[in-house]
């Protein structure tokens, strides 16, 4: 194990890894474990797993809770703390100035047909992204029981009008209900 | 509308939600059909922007928040998306060997396939405002296509999708976007 890193270090890295990398946590996650874990060696393998295990059992963007995981571990609340701002304060900045010019941009008739191009894009993303989020429930032995939870979840939401959160809730006490056999 | 009641409704949908997108069902339900601060084409244009800057997908509540309340939203919108974060500090120190616990596990599940369904409904009114002519039904068609099949970064299939109904406009001026 290297020696335990001081919070400038800390910011820095975070700075440095967290906030490049575009295409979602998953990429970043794997940026995240080269640069501490393998390079830095600031972290035992598997103790950034079991943060990486935990954080995506935690509420929100996994990839913060990793960040705020890892500062922890390494230097306590001021490293969580730290690793945290140092995660989503220049990216957050980025999509603020971005969100700007794309309201200035929005009257202009030339970015008003790209924008349109770019939105049906959005669309087949968000498709996808369901599946993504759902793929390894549906490759498991219990397919089933995640077809009828996924699929009910969608059914109720489009025919009925019912707040998303109780439908979540009531996947809770569902799952907790009916336990899927440990695979 | 007031921030701070944006910043609740924010952590209403991140709190409720364990990937980037999967609060897209709560923030639509919220904003967008209950008190009318934000508009379909509004939430799809966040979800471009976050998905052509760097950072977690999870970023796009930070530009809904500035679409809804300008800069003092932008920053409701990052608290938000920051706040569950810390949730993982008393998972990490009492809870790491109950995450295995089967039905916790369980539970855990059937909530990840329910927002995965739900997003799925959220997806509906969204491809309505959007999809309005055979070429962006087409996008949205190749977008899939290409995000199930090949690694091409987002950003790339957003930037292309933009280069395709621009120029498409420009040669074919009859076709109606």
């Amino acid at each position: 194990m290297g020696a335990r890193p001081t919070l400038a270090s800390l910011a820095r890295a975070f700075v440095r890894y967290a906030n490049v990398t575009f295409g979602g946590g998953s990429a970043t996650t794997a940026v995240l474990h080269r640069a501490l874990v393998e390079e830095r060696r600031w972290l035992k393998p598997e103790r950034f797993a079991l943060i990486y295990a935990l954080a995506r059992l935690t509420p929100g963007t996994n990839l913060l809770a990793l960040c705020t995981g890892v500062g922890w571990q390494l230097r306590g609340w001021r490293g969580a703390v730290i690793a945290l701002l140092a995660a989503s304060v220049p990216c957050s900045l980025i999509v603020i100035i971005v969100t700007y010019f794309f309201e200035q941009w929005s009257q202009n008739r030339l970015a008003q047909l790209a924008i349109h191009g770019a939105v049906a894009a959005a669309v087949g993303i968000t498709v996808v992204t369901c599946w993504t989020i759902s793929k390894p429930y549906f490759k498991s032995r219990h397919w089933l029981r995640a077809a009828l939870i996924g699929g009910g979840a969608f059914t109720i939401a489009v025919v009925f009008v019912i707040p998303p959160i109780r439908i979540l809730l009531a996947a809770a006490v569902l799952g907790l209900l009916w336990p899927a056999r440990s695979s | 509308m007031n921030t701070a009641l944006l910043y609740l409704v924010l952590l209403k949908a991140t709190l409720t939600s364990f990937a980037g997108l999967a609060s897209l069902p709560v923030v639509h339900e919220e904003l967008v059909v209950q008190r009318h601060v934000l508009s379909d084409e509004k939430l799809n244009e966040a979800v471009v922007i976050t998905r052509s800057t760097p950072g977690p997908v999870g970023l796009y509540v930070v530009s809904v928040g500035y679409f809804a309340g300008g800069v003092s939203g932008a920053i409701a919108g990052w608290l938000a998306m920051i706040t569950p974060a810390f949730l993982i500090l008393p998972l990490l120190r009492f809870a790491a060997g109950r995450a295995e616990h089967p039905r916790a596990r369980s539970a855990l599940h059937a909530v990840v396939v329910a927002s995965a369904g739900l997003l799925l409904a959220a997806a509906v009114p969204l491809g309505l405002s959007a999809l309005t002519s055979p070429v962006t039904v087409l996008i949205a068609l190749v977008t899939v296509g290409l995000m199930l099949l090949t690694k091409v970064d987002t950003l790339w299939i957003i930037v292309g999708a933009a280069l395709t109904t621009l120029t498409l406009s420009s040669v074919t001026p009859l076709l109606s976007l």
